[in-house]
């Protein structure tokens, strides 16, 4: 028989009280956290094969901004691949690494959440791979990272876990929003 | 106050997501095809066949409520209290 005893409230989450899954045991904890490794091997490996390629010149990533003409966000990704190539050809295989990394340690998760988000804001955009409606593989990776962010994965089996348990955290605890 | 703004923000934010996706989402399949929210288009590629609702308003909608959601958690970080060394002392902290 299926009995559902205590609710689990995150009472660790800095957003206290906007959290409360009615699941007991361990099992939400070892689901997030295996979520939040599997996400950042991700980014971890969409990352590190283009350093592998490219180096710190992954000109494509400028060239697609300059493609999303007529999405959501206006001008604004075709003026960055215009004008921010310099920081746009290094910075996607080195954001994209290094948001896997911090995901994979749960390290300052949420902050790299962050920049997950905005990688899968512009994917979802540009690729407008919408055939099958705009639910799609892009928008389940970017809310994937949503998730992450919301219930501050990095705490379950991450570094986060004991970042935050530190007296530096402790006396500045608005860190605790970028991380788990 | 602040639960007044956060209940706003979840009510505003999760709405609008729920519009550009599910809400509006309905108005697309009612309208017959493409169903989805792109062209559709024959074997020659042609476009037989175009979305109601633009997909543009539909995924701005979803990322205004993302946006949302977001200034929410900035407000709610800027606005966090910092500790005071008693409390961390006591360990006194809330989480």
């Amino acid at each position: 028989m299926f009995t559902c005893e205590a609710p689990m409230n995150y009472q660790n989450t800095p957003l206290t009280d906007t959290v409360d899954v009615a699941l007991d045991g361990p099992w939400t904890q070892y689901w997030l956290a295996f979520l939040r490794l599997v996400t950042g091997w991700w980014f971890f490996h969409a990352g590190v094969t283009k350093l592998i390629e490219d180096g710190l010149a992954f000109t494509y990533g400028p060239m697609y901004m300059k493609g999303m003409t007529g999405t959501a966000l206006g001008p604004i990704p075709v003026w960055m691949g215009e004008n921010l190539a310099w920081l746009i050809a290094p910075g996607v295989p080195l954001f994209e690494t290094l948001i896997g990394l911090a995901l994979i340690a749960g390290a300052l998760t949420r902050l790299a959440a962050v920049g997950g988000v905005i990688f899968m804001t512009l994917f979802w955009l540009g690729n407008a791979d919408f055939g099958n409606g705009l639910v799609n593989g892009d928008f389940m990776g970017l809310l994937l990272f949503v998730t992450v962010l919301v219930v501050g994965a990095g705490r379950y089996y991450g570094l986060d876990g004991v970042l935050e348990n530190t007296a530096f955290v402790k006396r500045h605890p608005k860190l605790r929003y970028l991380m788990g | 106050m602040t639960d007044t703004i956060q209940k706003a923000a979840m009510a505003l934010g999760g709405g609008l997501m729920a519009l550009g996706i599910v809400g509006l989402g309905i108005v697309e399949m009612l309208a017959g095809k493409p169903y989805g929210a792109a062209p559709l288009t024959n074997e020659a590629g042609a476009v037989v066949a175009t979305p109601a609702v633009d997909p543009v308003l539909r995924t701005g909608l979803v990322l205004a409520g993302l946006a949302v959601l977001g200034l929410y958690g900035v407000y709610a970080a800027v606005t966090a209290e910092e500790a005071t060394d008693e409390a961390v002392e006591a360990g006194t902290i809330a989480d």
